[in-house]
């Protein structure tokens, strides 16, 4: 698998590699991202090729700083591209739309990547394709790796084409899917532009407003009008019965077919913004029945009811009513919907699901967990023992929130980043009760600033703040910020301080050792003793990312062990602590535990060491 | 016809260096290849689910295996082999298991014990056509003096077992360009896993 591959050569690429590689074949300049799964491997790549290809790459501290980067190189005439998962969307939303009146000069693709099913621990399934119809931009959606090349390269000339930021939209099993892809020819690209001034273009104030919210109108007409086909694939078939459908739910609606043993006709739509109305018309127009296949909200399908009462009004309009709005798509989900509107036999599947949760039946389930060696296990273990069982834990986005989970469960909610300083401010200022609020090191430049000077602000009780700060952005793959020390290109900075700009702020700071749970102890009970503004920043890095780092370099580091002469059986450090590499093992029902450290899982932090009430754990041989 | 393997284990790279292993070697005998890799928590000790399709560009689309439709689960972990049974069925579905427990937290935790490896196999039998266990984690320590080549040598085992309608000399290629640092190591685990295959344990 190689982004690199030579001009005209096959390959297997990951949908977020293919679509890397379209853009450098479009020969994009600048490239900013905030990483959020399911698109972090569009950065990533980006990351690992930029000085090899001579992209400008940089991790940016949110996704709006991302894209207002990548706008203010477009402006300048070079060409430009940010990615996002689609909560990303929201927070660079508030810049995304004036610049989408405004226009550009050079191309600007704004990939947003929907994750149906919460495979990337989302928040909520959102569907994106509103946004293409709030902000008035066209939206491209590619069904597999090739055509994440092929539409990639080719909405950068539409964008530029018309002066105009596209959407290109994928969803989980897009971007995460891998296939076969035929590559092009990439050169070196244009990173050179100037900023041209030009009231007349930037003057985005009434009443110039509305004469570009009717230019903006235009260039979508002219779009819907020079585009439509040629993003519009139709497979032709006999009968009176058909499907439509975009993204992943073609490669479904295809092999369903093949399983099938249908001849059906298919419309697949590259661009769900406009909508190819006469394609869409003509193709329903002689049928009798037709399946929507999208996965979320029913957009497709509510636009086609909407054209069937022109053109063919007796049309019978399937999707959600045969197909789930939540969760995404699959073929034993699809399968069914197709068999059933064309009158064929299908398995059972539902049948089936129940065996299978007979066979899972009473066996342990392995939900995610803080690596072993996490400074997270850490301080959440030290924050437990120090504050009372009623704390508010105010919750917020990263490795963190699997401090959710047994045996912590201190996380009482979970809503955005940076909202547990805003929403456990908000109790405060109502509420007697203890709240201790956590954020992450790159939690805390994306969208804690505001949060924190809103506190310091408006003085009434704050909550305590933890910033958990281990280094790296880990959950979506350790990509840098502004307290890494390197950039996205891996050249050396400057490390920014956390406790400085809280300093700044007039809060009371200390700075503890992840890693002591003597000194987290002590700084914790010293702030619980102040009042207003408190942060404690726990420092110790990712212990996964010191564990690369070490193995890189050929460095060994000590792993701990348990003498089972003073192992008294207790249980704290499998019940409390819950370091995956610790095992209890009982060798039969009822017999009394071992308790056992497998030395290929411990990262040898020494936690277990400092919380084991008899001294029963020691370190033991060095590993590579 | 469309091969559909499903791979699944615990953390680490392994499972993911495996299946696109796999990929490779379809895509350099000229299949089209299709599949699916999450990424995202596959390094806080969860399951990890790798999916890899191959066959004809005309009748192979969805990057996802169907409920019941594999036709070969590597399972790099014992326990996670009963959580794939989704994508096995009794018609055609051989299982290769790891003999390589990693207890989940969630056993302490929970009060769960974790079962025993014929309690395994009996839970996946009703779901399989065969079931393969090897125990080539504790070989490739053993002979190798580094437990991670076990995947490699796991993945041989399906060839040499001819699980994998794949030729031996296609991972070897693959090996070279995958695993640079360590293609001696890697092929040699796969060769002795080609020789376990082939007699069956
Ligand atoms: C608006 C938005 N952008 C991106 C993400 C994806 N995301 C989830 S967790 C996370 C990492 C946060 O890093 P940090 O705060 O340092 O915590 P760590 O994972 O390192 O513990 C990111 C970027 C998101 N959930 N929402
Ligand atoms: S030292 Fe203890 S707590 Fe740390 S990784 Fe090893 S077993 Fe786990
Ligand atoms: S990746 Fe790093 S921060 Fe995340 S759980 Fe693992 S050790 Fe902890």
């Amino acid at each position: 698998m190689s982004v690199l591959a030579p001009a005209n050569s096959k390959t297997v690429l990951l949908g977020n590699e293919a679509i890397t590689r379209g853009a450098l074949e479009a020969g994009v300049g600048v490239v900013a991202c905030y990483p959020g799964t399911p698109s972090s491997e569009v950065p990533a790549t980006f990351s690992r090729i930029a000085k090899e290809t001579g992209v400008y790459f940089e991790y940016s501290s949110n996704e709006k700083v991302a894209f207002e980067t990548a706008a203010g190189a477009a402006w300048s005439g070079v060409r430009a591209m940010t990615a996002m998962k689609h909560f990303g969307l929201n927070v660079a939303a508030d810049s995304v739309g004036p610049v989408a009146y405004v226009g550009v000069k050079a191309g600007l693709v704004v990939m947003v990547s929907d994750d149906p099913n919460g495979w990337s621990s989302a928040q909520s399934e959102q569907d994106t394709r509103y946004y293409a119809r709030m902000f008035r931009m066209p939206m491209f959606e590619p069904a597999n790796p090739q055509e994440g090349l092929d539409y990639t390269k080719k909405i950068f000339d539409i964008s530029e084409e018309f002066e105009i930021p596209v959407f290109l939209r994928t969803t989980t099993k897009v971007s995460h899917s891998i296939g076969t892809v035929k590559v092009g020819r990439y050169k070196k690209p244009n990173r050179k532009g100037k900023f041209k001034k030009d009231m007349q273009r930037y003057y985005n104030l009434r009443p110039n407003l509305q004469k570009m919210h009717r230019a903006i109108d235009a260039k979508l007409e002219a779009i819907q009008k020079k585009y439509s086909k040629n993003f519009t694939t139709e497979i032709k078939g006999s009968g009176k019965t058909a499907i439509i459908c975009s993204g992943v739910s073609y490669e479904y609606a295809r092999e369903a077919t093949v399983l099938l043993g249908l001849k059906a006709p298919i419309l697949k739509l590259g661009m769900t913004h406009p909508m190819p109305d006469k394609e869409l018309s003509a193709f329903i127009k002689n049928k009798d029945e037709v399946l929507v296949l999208e996965e979320l909200q029913p957009i497709i399908e509510e636009h086609v009811t909407q054209l069937a009462k022109a053109a063919n009004p007796k049309l019978v309009v399937h999707g959600k009513d045969l197909l789930p709005k939540e969760g995404e798509y699959n073929l034993e989900k699809v399968l069914p919907a197709v068999a059933k509107i064309f009158k064929k036999k299908c398995p059972d599947f539902a049948a089936r699901t129940k065996k299978e949760q007979d066979a899972v039946k009473g066996l342990p389930p392995r939900k995610p967990v803080f690596c072993a060696g996490c400074p997270h296990r850490s301080t959440f273990y030290a924050v437990n023992k120090v504050f009372p069982k009623d704390t508010v834990w105010a919750g917020d986005i990263g490795c963190y929130v699997l401090g959710i989970f047994e045996p912590f469960e201190m996380q009482d909610f979970i809503v955005s980043m940076g909202a547990s300083l805003g929403i456990g401010h908000g109790i405060s200022c109502v509420s007697d009760q203890e709240v201790v609020a956590f954020i992450g090191d790159s939690t805390f430049f994306h969208a804690s600033l505001p949060g924190l000077a809103n506190m310091a602000f408006n003085n009434c009780k704050s909550p305590l703040v933890i910033v958990m700060d281990n280094s790296v952005t880990a959950m979506t793959g350790h990509q840098p910020h502004p307290a890494s020390g390197f950039t996205g290109m891996g050249d050396p900075v400057k490390k920014l301080s956390i406790e400085d700009i809280c300093k700044e702020l007039g809060a009371e700071v200390r700075v503890a050792n992840a890693f002591s749970q003597k000194d987290l102890v002590s700084k914790l009970e010293e702030l619980k003793k102040l009042k207003g503004l408190r942060v404690l920043v726990s420092r110790g890095e990712c212990r996964l990312f010191t564990k690369r780092k070490l193995r890189k370099q050929g460095v060994d580091f000590p792993v701990f062990e348990i003498d089972q002469e003073k192992c008294k059986k207790c249980g704290v450090c499998t019940d409390q602590f819950a370091c995956p590499a610790i095992v209890e093992i009982h060798e039969k029902k009822g017999d009394k535990p071992t308790y056992w450290i497998n030395p290929d899982h411990c990262w040898g932090c020494s936690v277990c060491m400092q919380i084991c009430p008899y001294g029963a754990i020691r370190a033991g041989v060095r590993k590579k | 016809m469309t091969f559909s393997a499903f791979f699944i284990g615990v953390g680490g790279e392994g499972v993911l260096t495996s299946a696109v292993m796999v990929a490779e070697a379809a895509h350099a005998e000229g299949h089209y290849v299709r599949g699916v890799q999450l990424h995202g928590l596959a390094q806080r000790g969860g399951s990890i689910p790798t999916e890899v399709r191959f066959g004809s560009e005309k009748e192979l689309f969805s990057p996802g295996i169907m409920q019941g439709d594999a036709d070969l689960i590597m399972a790099f972990e014992q326990l996670e082999a009963v959580r794939a049974t989704h994508y096995a069925s009794k018609e055609k579905t051989s299982f290769v298991i790891e003999d390589n427990p990693f207890m989940p937290v969630y056993a302490n935790l929970l009060d769960m014990p974790y079962p025993k490896l014929p309690e395994i196999v009996r839970r996946v039998k009703p779901f399989a056509k065969n079931v393969m266990v090897f125990n080539t984690a504790y070989l490739a320590e053993k002979e190798f003096g580094n437990a991670v080549l076990g995947n490699t040598m796991l993945l041989g085992a399906a060839i040499g077992a001819k699980l994998l309608p794949l030729k031996s000399q296609s991972f070897h290629a693959v090996i070279k360009e995958l695993a640079p640092r360590m293609v001696k190591e890697n092929i040699m685990a796969f060769d002795r896993g080609v020789e376990l295959g082939k007699r069956g344990k």
